[in-house]
């Protein structure tokens, strides 16, 4: 009984924590640009080819000038990113977008939504064929 | 007769007691920070961190049992009987801060512990909030056993118990940017500054600085790294979360030795997925902390024979 109560109480000091987080303003949200894109290729070493960013910049997809496939998503106000060969990388076409999946479980699909149809090199990605 | 193993008074749960303390002092962070642009805070990752630490306690709750029930077992077979007294207490202050010291090097050298210890790194974002990002599953990765030789030896459980505590309560208050350098305090005692080092991802600051409340066990052990002001902190894991969500953060990396394991081509490729560094792989295609000091060592050598 004693635990739960412990418990209960922990439960409502993280709610209130987070409450005075929002209310405080702590909201600041990152938005991807071809540049961010460009930047994290560039630590490993390679280049970008092309991107898609979602009309909400906040996940991506880009096939780099050496084959490989960077995932990008924005994750409250960092990012997180994925370089890894295309053949790791599930594109799937949806109605509006795409849907980009990893075998990570700490790196959930991204979902893009376009405003127009995708890319041939996307559209090839998701056949299964080279990026 | 063997000296009684009970504490001669009522020890009270040290870090319930602290949790007003926390969140009283995680407000007045973020109203600092508020005030002043110093630190950061951005409240999805801080809930995430939050529901961690929840976690964390229910984890207790469930399993803390069993570990308490080691401690008691292997006390059964302890060679000496130091009781409770001063000098002892004293002594076993040292003795928990080195098995922490171990534990916590332990926990970043080898993938099985890294599984459990890596949610407290999965945030890129160091303040309060950071230092109650917990595992769940620590007892069930069996990171009890590095205290148990402390108990063998003959050192109350519930005193190594209660020094755990106190140490797990200390490190509260180090996860801040809003404290910059403590003096002389830093010469012995573990501080933001050198936490900060510790949480950093910056290929100079990998695998440094796993001191619990003293430093002193970096400095003697050669893992102690200074912070500087020239580079600007990165903060998180190598290979950044990519999710909020409480049980991606409690599991990926249990779930990604599950998958390296079960695809694994030989026992030794298996064991080396399970015991090996975090990031090892059979063909070195993957990143370890070894690798990118190497990388980033080499960068530097070039760039000063360059100059």
């Amino acid at each position: 009984m004693s635990d739960l109560l412990t418990l209960a109480g922990s439960a409502i000091g993280v709610l209130a924590m987070v409450g005075a987080a929002m209310a405080l303003g702590f909201r600041a949200r990152a938005h991807l640009t071809e540049a961010d894109l460009s930047s994290i290729a560039a630590e490993e070493g390679r280049s970008l080819q092309d991107s898609l960013i979602a009309p909400d910049a906040r996940c991506a997809l880009a096939r780099l000038a050496d084959g490989a496939v960077l995932v990008a998503r924005a994750l409250g106000d960092g990012v997180s990113a994925r370089i890894i060969p295309a053949s790791a990388v599930r594109v799937t076409l949806q109605k509006g977008g795409l849907r980009v999946a990893l075998a990570d479980i700490g790196y959930p699909p991204i979902q893009l939504r376009l405003p127009q149809a995708p890319p041939a090199w996307a559209v090839a990605m998701a056949r299964g064929g080279a990026a | 007769m063997k000296t009684p193993i009970e504490p001669p008074f009522e020890i009270p749960d040290i870090v319930t007691f602290a949790v007003p303390g926390f969140i009283l002092l995680i407000m007045a962070e973020m109203l600092y920070v508020r005030a002043t642009g110093r630190g950061r805070y951005q409240f999805a990752d801080s809930a995430s961190s939050l529901w961690m630490g929840f976690g964390n306690q229910v984890a207790k709750v469930l399993l803390g049992g069993l570990v308490v029930a080691s401690y008691f077992w292997v006390a059964h077979f302890r060679v000496f009987d130091l009781g409770w007294t001063w000098p002892v207490l004293a002594a076993c202050f040292f003795a928990e801060d080195l098995a922490y010291y171990w534990f916590h090097r332990i926990s970043h050298e080898r993938r099985w512990f890294w599984a459990s210890h890596v949610v407290h790194h999965s945030s890129q974002h160091y303040n309060l909030t950071t230092a109650l990002r917990q595992t769940w599953t620590g007892a069930l990765g069996l990171a009890f056993i590095f205290w148990l030789p402390l108990v063998w030896i003959g050192f109350p459980p519930i005193m190594v118990l209660m020094f755990q505590a106190i140490s797990l309560v200390y490190q509260f208050w180090i996860h801040t940017e809003t404290i910059d350098r403590l003096g002389p305090l830093e010469w012995v005692l573990n501080t933001p500054s050198h936490h900060r080092v510790h949480h950093a991802i910056n290929p100079r600051y990998l695998d440094a600085n796993y001191a619990g409340v003293l430093i002193i066990w970096d400095r003697l052990f050669g893992t102690f790294v200074s912070e500087t002001k020239d580079e600007k902190i990165r903060y998180g894991i190598i290979t950044q979360l990519g999710a909020f969500n409480p049980f991606r953060i409690a599991f990926h990396e249990w779930a990604g030795i599950w998958r390296d394991v079960t695809h694994a081509k030989s026992t030794r490729e298996a064991l080396g997925f399970l015991f090996g560094p975090p990031g090892w792989s059979p063909d070195g295609s993957r990143k370890t902390s070894a690798s990118l000091k190497a990388a980033w060592a080499a960068q530097q050598s070039i760039g000063a024979a360059t100059e």
